[in-house]
C-alpha cells in the first residue's frame, strides 16, 4: 500500500458520467465547484471514449480545479496519464494490468479497482490495491453491463474478507446508504445519481451526514 | 537499439492473436515488434505485452507498445509508439526515463521535426501508400516525402502505410531506415514466410548499396 488508505480515503466517490462530448470537463468541473471543504471526496474521471490525449488535457484541467477543494482526483484505468498528469490516483477496472507492476511509476498514487464478484474482490485485495469498489450491490442501468446485483450480504461477505476499505457502488441512494455501511462498507460510489447539478448541493449534505456522523 | 540497416517492423493486426503472428513475424527476421490493439482491456494487454517482449528477447528484437505507457512499463516492454491523439511526447518522455524507446506517429517533415525536438527516438512515417488497415481521409504520401523528412531530423524513419514486397524498397531508398507492416504479413497465406520475403528484399537491397 502506499500509504495509508484507510485514513485518508474518502468515503464518498463521484463518478464522471461518462457523457463528456469533448474533453472540456464542464460537468465535473460544476461538480468540483460545488464540493464542500467538510465532505472529503475522491473525483474519478471516467470517459472511454476520449484518446489518451484528451484525456491528458482534461486531467490537468481538473487538477488545477480541485487544488483548492478536499478532493481527490482519481483518473480510470490509465495509470500512465494520471501519473503525468501527477493526478491523486488511478482506479483500475477489473480486468486490468498487475497493479504490483504499476507503482514502479505511479510512486505514492492511490491505486484502486473494481470488482464485481466476491472472487474477484479477493483477488484485488491480494494484488496491492488500496482500495476497492464492489457492485453492483443494486440494480442500476448504468452498471448492468457488469452482471446481477450482488446485494447487501455479498457485500458484508467481501467487506469481512478483505482488509483494505471497499466503497459499495450500483443503485446507491441516501436510503440504501446505512444499510452498505452496516454491511461494512467504507464508503459508497455513484455515477447517475450526482449527474444532476440542481440535486448536487442537496446530496452533499444528505451524504456528510450519512459518511462523517 | 534500433537497427542500423534497412529493418521490419511488424504491427500487431486487430483482428488476430498477437503473440502467435508475432513469433512468426520473429522467426521471418523481423527486427521489431509492435503491440497496437486499441479495444483490449488492460490484463489483456499485459499479458500479451509479456508473452510478446520474451520472443523479442530470444530473436534479440525490440518490442514496443502502441500507446499504452503503462502496459508497456509494467510489461518490461523497450519501448512504446505514440500517436498525436496519445499521451503528449513530452510527459510519457518522463514516465519512460532514458532508457526506453519512444517513437512517434507523424504525417509531415514539421510534426517530425517537433517528434525528434520533443524526445522521440525514432518516426513512423505514413501512410506512404494507400491502404486498407486504417480508415484514413488524407492522401498517401508518396515515398519520394521521405527525403523532405530526412532532412528535416536525424532520428530513424520507420515508413508505414500499404508497403509489401511489391514497394518495400522505394521508401528505405528515399532515406527510411526500417519499414513497418500489419497485413503484408499478417494477411498473407504464409506470415513467417510473408516477413522473411521483406526482410531479404531489404538485406539484398543494402549488400547492393555497398
Amino acid at each position: 500500500m502506499s500509504i495509508d488508505a484507510s485514513t485518508v480515503l474518502p468515503r464518498l466517490c463521484i463518478i464522471s458520467s461518462g457523457n463528456d462530448p469533448d474533453g472540456s470537463g464542464l460537468l465535473i468541473r460544476r461538480q468540483i465547484e460545488l464540493l464542500r471543504p467538510s465532505l472529503p471526496s475522491l473525483m474519478q474521471i471516467r470517459e472511454k471514449h476520449l484518446d489518451a490525449s484528451t484525456l491528458f488535457r482534461l486531467s490537468l484541467t481538473l487538477k488545477a480545479a480541485a487544488a483548492s477543494k478536499n478532493v481527490q482526483i482519481i483518473l480510470n484505468e490509465r495509470a500512465d496519464i494520471a501519473a503525468a498528469a501527477a493526478l491523486d490516483g488511478v482506479h483500475l477496472r477489473e480486468s486490468s494490468a498487475p497493479p504490483d507492476r504499476l507503482r514502479s511509476f505511479t510512486g505514492r498514487m492511490l491505486i484502486g479497482k473494481s470488482a464485481h464478484s466476491a472472487e474477484s474482490a479477493l483477488n484485488a485485495a491480494h494484488s496491492g490495491v488500496d482500495y476497492l469498489i464492489f457492485g453492483p450491490v443494486f440494480d442500476t442501468p448504468s452498471k448492468r453491463q457488469y452482471g446481477n446485483p450482488q446485494g447487501l450480504v455479498k457485500l458484508g461477505e467481501v467487506c469481512r474478507s478483505v482488509s483494505i476499505p471497499v466503497l459499495a457502488i450500483g443503485g446507491i441512494t441516501p436510503e440504501n446508504t446505512p444499510h452498505c455501511l452496516s454491511a461494512g462498507a467504507y464508503g459508497i460510489a455513484a455515477l447517475s445519481l450526482f449527474s444532476d447539478t440542481t440535486r448536487f448541493p442537496g446530496l452533499l449534505t444528505t451524504f456528510e451526514k450519512l459518511l462523517y456522523s | 537499439m534500433i537497427p542500423s540497416l534497412p529493418f521490419l517492423c511488424l504491427i500487431t493486426d486487430e483482428s488476430l492473436s498477437p503473440v502467435d503472428l508475432a513469433g512468426k513475424a520473429l522467426e521471418g527476421g523481423a527486427a521489431m515488434i509492435q503491440l497496437r490493439h486499441k479495444y483490449a482491456n488492460g490484463e489483456q494487454l499485459y499479458q500479451w505485452a509479456v508473452a510478446i517482449q520474451a520472443l523479442c528477447r530470444k530473436h534479440k528484437a525490440i518490442f514496443i507498445v502502441n500507446d499504452r505507457v503503462d502496459i508497456a512499463l509494467a510489461a518490461g516492454a523497450d519501448g512504446v509508439h505514440l500517436g498525436q491523439q496519445d499521451l503528449p511526447a513530452a510527459a510519457a518522455r518522463k514516465l519512460l526515463g532514458d532508457g526506453r524507446i519512444m517513437g512517434i506517429s507523424v504525417s509531415s517533415p514539421l510534426e517530425a521535426f517537433a517528434a525528434e525536438k520533443n524526445g522521440a527516438d525514432y518516426i513512423g512515417f505514413g501512410h506512404i501508400f494507400p491502404t486498407g488497415s486504417k480508415a484514413k481521409t488524407n492522401d498517401p504520401v508518396g515515398p519520394e516525402s521521405i527525403e523532405n523528412v530526412r532532412a528535416a531530423i536525424k532520428i530513424p524513419i520507420i515508413a508505414i502505410g500499404g508497403i509489401s514486397a511489391k514497394n518495400a524498397l522505394l521508401p528505405i531508398n528515399a532515406g527510411a531506415s526500417g519499414i513497418a507492416v500489419i497485413s503484408a504479413v499478417s494477411r498473407a497465406d504464409d506470415p513467417k514466410k510473408a516477413a522473411r520475403e521483406l526482410v531479404e528484399l531489404l538485406q539484398t537491397n543494402n549488400e547492393h548499396r555497398r
